[in-house]
């Protein structure tokens, strides 16, 4: 505890310098503006800045570069919000409760409350990393194949609520986007399945291009049919840009929960911010008196995965920064940069170079100081956006999106991709078949089937350590637990419903 | 058939795209001067351009710009480099840009094993044969790890156990089966007298050693056959045993303490290595070139020094016995593939 402390003090000393506070602040600034491009992620930004760490010390480096992953998680959800398109992965749950917040004539607090839902979400896991680092780095180690599984089950529960009532076809877009998901080279067999001679559809279809494509492409084929209006919105209330004190007690709670849920999902290999903020998201709103309320302009719906999704890419720095493995693609270009400089992160790090790891923990208080300084004064002019005419708009973030899909893989072919799933798109909210379920299949749907057959692998071919292992079974029952919760609590709100009628 | 006529596709939209950038590349040497003015010696013409056939970051990725300082920085050649990624097809979209470029001395690409194993495993049609190999420059070696508990302290030990049964161990690989590691361990259970090698229980981890060592660590999996450089630092840490590395002899420093394959009875030789191919059709002129400016290259103390802080060893071969070491691995690894039914 002691020593945490004095360790902390040590990387304050080498954060609080002149050099690294200006690099924060760059890293953080760049990492904004990638976060709020569409199809730009953290990891290009870190890639990026990579040929400018040449002659950087390693400190300063990696406090850039965290600088550039966390300030990617601030700025994911501004497009989100305003254009329903999400900047990066983490960010489309933002999408959810985002854009009706934005619709509703409040995007300017739905853009506050991120901010300081990514703020506050950030603080914490600091506070985490600094007394937990290592306990929960072990902990991690806990979650195989199994583990793994019955967690990515447990995330899918969150399909049941996410399907609006219509629980058929919300499974029919989950069915949708996993069979999608097995596009591709099989990872464990190396059998190439459904790629019908495409070269091009060889590493299976980038969720990213799915997802710009259902949201983003689909947002502009749908608003084609109203061209002249504009959002619909009165601009001239979208000006708060505050929380009151109310809005910060019903977000507080949210905030609070979805900080640890986010942080350990960070720590575990290769899940990420993406399923921190759906578990966050799917939590908040079964605990919620008022789930009707979500995806329609809920605040806890957009704090939620905002604190959620800063909590994992802290809690993501922790396998780098105490065991050297990279837990999610964006620690794994920072390693890669770093071994150029000569630095092998590892489990020796800590005690051989303490002042490169609390240097950049220390960096991360500066950080989220500084990110939350740059949003809040930013969400005035980017409301702004709102008032462009559709006209203008529109075009505005076709262009983005097919921006987006080319910097990813730099592949024209997904171009063809983008559109057959903005056309796609628009065909399912015309047949009112939700989209998020779908989103999510393709998502979780690789790393789901992987993990399944590894569990199989292991058990010579038998389900059997699905039902031995503490956590997977925990998870599992929980999993069910939660879809009965649901489906109880929706049939009797029906019956009440029903009953209200009768009299 | 298909197959095919989606590559030519692709190559024409990577040819679409090159004229797309037409204004920053440089157009290939147009040699139309006449053959018999032809000089003896050729030298760069223009910006010279590597290709990186994946993102920022990763090996391939590190080699080109590795290769740019030495390149430019000790002045070994004249003309400036540009570093192009080429995400996508495991290599081959980098790859088929190359051919983009044919003929031109002024393009290469950062290859590996995968340009062959990809062949072989039908993920690309396109062979170490449709380029001009230029040179191997560095290697890095493979090992098999297992947790530092673990009842297997040998190389011996551990392969008797798996030849008394195939399904006792599970042992996990990254990111695809028929890369280098894969073909590490099955060299070893071949040398090993291991004839049903169908049945021994590969767990495939995409994330490659970001999902292996934690597996490892965590005792889901009892070994993995992987990478020095990746499984190095949980070593170093006592995280980790190493029953054997395939390098022809001990390595120094931290490592002095890890047996070779060859020093336990097993005969396995195998450096997982990266080098670089030109474009098809580039004349014995350009390659002279390449074989002096690479050979330099690969003696400067500032390549030394960067290969040494990635943990990589310089390895170096020219052009020909580069050419020679692909056609003879070519063959090695597609009879090892055909013996676990990954290629028929």
């Amino acid at each position: 505890m002691l020593d945490s402390l004095n360790y902390l003090a040590l990387g304050m000393h080498e954060a609080f310098t002149a050099t690294n506070i200006f690099w924060v602040l760059i890293g953080g600034i760049l990492g904004t503006v990638i976060g709020m491009l569409p199809g730009l992620g953290p990891a290009t930004g870190v890639a990026v800045l990579i040929p400018v760490t040449y002659g950087m010390n390693p400190t300063t480096a990696l406090i850039t570069m965290a600088g550039v992953y966390y300030g990617a998680m601030f700025g994911g959800s501004r497009a989100s919000i305003l254009i329903n398109t999400p900047g990066d992965a983490s960010a489309i749950v933002t999408c959810w409760d985002g854009y009706p917040m934005a619709r509703n004539g409040q995007a300017g607090k739905a853009l506050a409350i991120s901010a300081w839902a990514s703020f506050v979400g950030g603080m914490i896991s600091v506070i985490f990393i600094v007394f937990l680092a290592l306990p929960v780095a072990r902990f991690a180690l806990k979650f195989g194949p199994a583990e793994m599984f019955a967690l990515l089950v447990f995330s899918l529960t969150a399909t049941v609520t996410l399907s609006k009532g219509n629980l058929l076809k919300g499974f029919i877009s989950l069915c949708l986007g996993f069979i999608i998901s097995t596009i591709g080279i099989d990872a464990q067999t190396g059998v190439m399945r459904f790629t019908m001679g495409f070269g091009s559809l060889q590493d299976g279809i980038d969720f990213l291009v799915a997802m710009i494509g259902l949201y983003a492409v689909t947002e502009v084929f749908k608003n084609y049919a109203s061209l002249d209006a504009n959002y619909g919105v009165s601009t001239s209330d979208i000006g708060k840009v505050s929380m009151t004190r109310a809005d910060w007690k019903q977000c507080l709670g949210p905030i609070l929960r979805s900080t640890p849920l986010g942080f350990i999902v960070g720590v575990l290999p290769g899940m990420g911010g993406t399923i921190a903020t759906l578990l966050a998201y799917s939590t908040e709103k079964q605990i919620n008196k008022h789930p009707e309320n979500f995806g329609k302009g809920a605040m806890e719906g957009v704090a939620a995965p905002e604190a959620a999704n800063n909590a994992s890419s802290v809690g993501a720095m922790i396998p780098l920064l105490t065991m050297g493995i990279p837990g999610s693609g964006t620690t794994a270009v920072m390693l890669g940069a770093l071994m150029m400089l000569g630095i092998q992160p590892g489990p020796t790090l800590f005690t051989q170079h303490p002042e490169i790891p609390w240097g950049v923990i220390a960096s991360m208080i500066i950080g989220n100081l500084l990110l939350l300084a740059i949003n809040l004064p930013l969400v005035k002019p980017l409301v702004q956006l709102l008032k462009i005419p559709q006209r203008i708009l529109l075009p505005m973030i076709m262009g983005l999106a097919f921006m987006g899909t080319y910097l990813m893989n730099y592949s024209a072919s997904d171009f063809f991709l983008l559109v057959l799933f903005g056309i796609g798109g628009l065909l399912m909210s015309k047949l009112d078949i939700p989209i998020p379920p779908m989103v999510l299949a393709l998502i979780l749907g690789g790393m789901l089937e992987q993990s399944f057959r590894q569990a199989l692998t292991i058990g010579n071919g038998t389900p059997v350590l699905f039902f031995t292992k503490p956590i997977s079974i925990v998870l599992l029952v929980l999993a069910v637990l939660s879809i009965v919760y649901t489906l109880v609590k929706d049939s009797r709100a029906k019956a009440r419903i029903s009953k209200g009628q009768a009299a | 058939m298909r197959r095919r006529t989606s590559w030519i596709a692709l190559a024409l939209v990577g040819g679409m795209l090159l004229t797309g950038c037409g204004a920053t590349t440089p157009a290939p040497s147009n040699n139309s001067s006449s053959a018999a003015s032809a000089p003896k010696t050729w030298t760069p013409d223009a910006t010279i351009e590597i290709v990186a056939p994946a993102g920022p970051g990763g090996g391939y990725d590190m080699l080109a710009r590795t290769m740019e300082r030495t390149l430019t920085g000790d002045k070994l050649v004249d003309k400036a480099i540009i570093i192009t990624n080429k995400t996508g097809g495991g290599g081959a979209t980098g790859w088929a840009y190359l051919n983009t470029h044919k003929g031109s001395g002024n393009y290469f690409a950062a290859n590996s094993p995968q340009i062959i194993q990809n062949n072989l495993l039908g993920v690309s049609t396109l062979s170490y044969k449709d380029f001009t190999p230029l040179a191997m420059l560095q290697a890095e070696w493979e090992v098999v790890a297992v947790p530092k508990d673990s009842p297997y302290k040998t190389g011996k030990d551990f392969f008797e156990a798996l030849k008394a049964d195939p399904t006792k161990i599970s042992i996990a690989v990254g990111p695809a089966l028929g890369n280098d590691d894969h073909i590490q361990f099955l060299k070893l259970a071949k040398a090993n007298g291991i004839t049903d090698m169908s049945k021994l229980k590969f767990v495939v981890y995409p994330g490659a050693g970001g999902e292996e060592i934690p597996a490892l660590l965590g005792g889901h999996v009892q070994a993995m056959t992987i990478s020095l450089g990746e499984a190095m630092e949980q070593y170093k840490a006592g995280n980790l045993n190493i029953l054997g590395i395939s390098s022809d002899k001990r390595l120094e420093g931290d490592y002095a303490k890890i047996p070779t394959w060859k020093e336990q009875g097993i005969d396995v030789v195998f450096p997982h290595w990266r080098g670089v191919v030109g474009p098809s059709g580039m004349t014995p002129e350009q390659i002279a070139y390449w074989d002096n400016a690479l050979s330099k290259m690969s003696q400067q103390q500032s390549w030394k020094d960067a290969m040494k802080k990635m943990n990589m060893d310089v390895y170096y071969l020219n052009s020909a016995d580069y050419k020679a070491y692909l056609e003879k691995s070519t063959q090695e690894e597609s009879d090892l593939l055909k013996s676990v039914g990954l290629i028929k």
